[in-house]
């Protein structure tokens, strides 16, 4: 099984040095799982990022040079060209946009079905079973046919060890046409704002010198109230 | 009087004797206006609106609700009144909901385009229909929930409509949004883009008068390929707090860990602990709740002898229902419950196991 694993150009949050993102090193782990050893893709300059992969358990590295505003382009024609089985990409870069589009953008260019947010694949015949991660730590089954995009979320399982002789893996270079350079948008130093809190202001009913039996059957019929009990 | 310029002279001595307390002992002045003359202009009562009526909107914005669990959630609400900063007065906020969804008025909808969902799990189907809702539409702006399922459908629907994508709004006005970029060390401000996805806690939600909800024709639900799927809930005990719904929490005045295990399980809730158990090695320390341990964003959370300590206090600021048991009725977490009990938390929580076991 060909896996393939997208990588962008990170930048680590808190120093800004390029660095790889933690949600596509847990993919590679993904596809290492899954039996597959996994190629690594990435298109754009800034590429050691992209090469610390290799020491999280890629086999190989394949960059795409000159593609620096626009990555799909690029993308799409080298993944027609050579399309792998599983694409993986993290559900957010990290040092750029950050949008997560691009992997969706991939999907509607090759046509093949994506989903996201995934912590664990496995193999079914011919099919692909990714469960995908929900709120409330709930988990959704989902069947897929190969080929497929899947995008990892960040409880997956963590990523391989760094292996410094993994650095010494195969990395291809191939040229891009460039493509032209779009309007930037305006940008500013993050400023935390702060969260919006509806507050409940308490000042409840209160309870006191009920015997315990009252204030246990008090506490389920609030609770059932709530919705917060199966019966 | 006028002075040259003509605006009109203020009469101190005048104003004065008008806010002046007739029949009061000593100079009394009433500032409010209580007992005075009335305002030159009252406005009668039935000349303010008691609903706010588009009636032939400039534009539309369509926000796309995130419906979980078949009620309005605290982020779809947040994604109507982010959809009123970008309507304004001229324009009209159009939802796009499953049918049967109550409390829409209040929540901001001046129009109402139901779409009843496919069985199962049918992203790609429902991208189609936000797709058949905006050619019908043709809204200016379009809003999702940055959420698991609501970031997925916004990025599908910009993908296959080649639509600029404002992904995880943080803040928002009729003619910029502002989202993180670069890992979160930089913010983007432009314009907003035609779909929009808003980041949850971030946007109030609408707090003007009730709109009309007018219904729009139903839009169809195209025939997609729903991929074959099952939902598999999460086991609550083993759960993160910052991702559990309900929380049962021990503090200081709890002495029987055994009974509350077990109280923790016949409920089906999370547990977690104040800083003094986690200090002392009762409880793991990923099990504290508060300003150095976890903040919450459960629904429900009941503190089972835990005073309140406001560094605790922090943690659950977020929680709308909170339900307390502790001896102590001047304690702080008393104060802040929707319902406490004033009692021994052994003896709650013996009865609580007898009558959940019955």
């Amino acid at each position: 099984m060909r896996a393939t694993v997208l990588l962008s150009a990170g930048r680590h949050p808190v120093s800004g040095r390029a660095s790889p993102v933690a949600v596509e090193m847990q993919a590679i782990r993904l596809a290492i799982d899954l039996g597959a050893t996994p190629s690594g893709l990435h298109a754009g300059e800034a590429a050691s990022a992209a090469q610390d992969a290799l020491g999280h358990g890629l086999s190989r590295l394949v960059l795409l040079e000159g593609a620096t505003d626009d990555p799909l382009p690029a993308l799409l024609d080298h993944l027609r060209r050579l399309p792998p089985d599983l694409l993986l990409a993290g559900r957010r870069g990290q040092g750029g946009s950050d949008s997560g589009l691009l992997p969706y953008q991939l999907a509607h260019g090759l046509g093949w079905p994506i989903v996201a947010d995934v912590v664990r694949l496995t193999r079914s015949g011919g099919k692909l079973i990714a469960e995908q991660a929900l709120p409330r730590g709930a988990r959704r089954v989902v069947t897929l046919s190969l080929p497929c995009i899947v995008t990892v979320h960040p409880a997956a399982l963590p990523a391989l060890p760094f292996r410094l002789a993994g650095l010494q893996g195969e990395v291809r270079s191939v040229p891009v046409a460039p493509t032209p350079a779009t309007s930037q948008p305006e940008l500013r130093p993050y400023r935390m704002r702060p969260k919006v809190v509806e507050r409940s202001a308490g000042g409840g009913s209160v309870l006191v010198g009920v015997s315990a039996e009252q204030a246990a059957s008090a506490i389920l019929s609030e609770l059932r109230r709530l919705k917060m009990l199966a019966g | 009087m006028t002075e040259p310029n003509s605006r009109l002279r203020r009469d101190p001595r005048a104003e004065r004797d008008r806010l002046l307390v007739p029949g009061a002992a000593r100079l009394r002045l009433d500032r409010a206006g209580t007992t005075g003359t009335p305002s030159a202009s009252p406005v009668p009562p039935a000349a303010i609106p008691r609903m706010r009526r588009v009636a032939a909107p400039a534009f539309l914005v369509l926000a796309v609700l995130d419906v979980t669990s078949g009620v309005l959630s605290a982020h779809d609400r947040q994604l109507l009144g982010a959809a009123h900063v970008l309507a304004g007065e001229a324009g009209a906020v159009v939802v796009l909901a499953p049918p049967g969804l109550a409390g829409l008025e209040t929540a901001g909808a001046d129009r109402v385009l139901t779409s009843a969902p496919s069985d199962g799990y049918d992203p790609d189907g429902k991208a189609a229909a936000v797709m058949t809702a905006i050619a019908s539409l043709d809204p200016r702006h379009v809003l999702f929930a940055e959420s698991a399922d609501g970031g997925d459908l916004a990025r599908r629907v910009a993908a296959s409509g080649h639509f600029p994508l404002a992904a995880g709004i943080e803040a928002l006005g009729a003619n910029f949004a502002v989202r993180p970029c670069s890992a979160g060390r930089f913010e983007e401000r432009a314009a907003p883009a035609r779909l929009l996805s808003v980041a949850p806690d971030r946007i109030g939600g609408y707090a003007g008068l009730p709109c009309e909800a007018l219904a729009l024709p139903e839009t169809p639900w195209p025939p997609g390929c729903p991929f074959a799927a099952t939902i598999r809930s999460g086991d609550p005990s083993q759960l993160p707090l910052t991702e559990a719904a309900f929380v049962v929490a021990a503090g200081d005045g709890l002495t029987d860990f055994d009974m509350f295990a077990r109280l923790v399980t016949a409920l089906g809730a999370t547990p977690g602990a104040s800083r003094v158990l986690c200090d002392a090695g009762l409880m793991p320390r990923d099990r504290q709740v508060g300003a150095s341990g976890s903040v919450l964003a459960a629904e429900c959370y009941v503190a089972v002898g835990i005073s309140g300590a406001p560094q605790h206090l922090a943690g659950i600021t977020g929680v709308p229902h909170v339900i307390a048991v502790n001896t102590d009725l001047h304690a702080a977490m008393v104060a802040r419950a929707g319902l406490a009990v004033i009692a021994d938390a052994q003896d709650v929580m013996r009865a609580l196991l007898a009558q959940l076991s019955a």
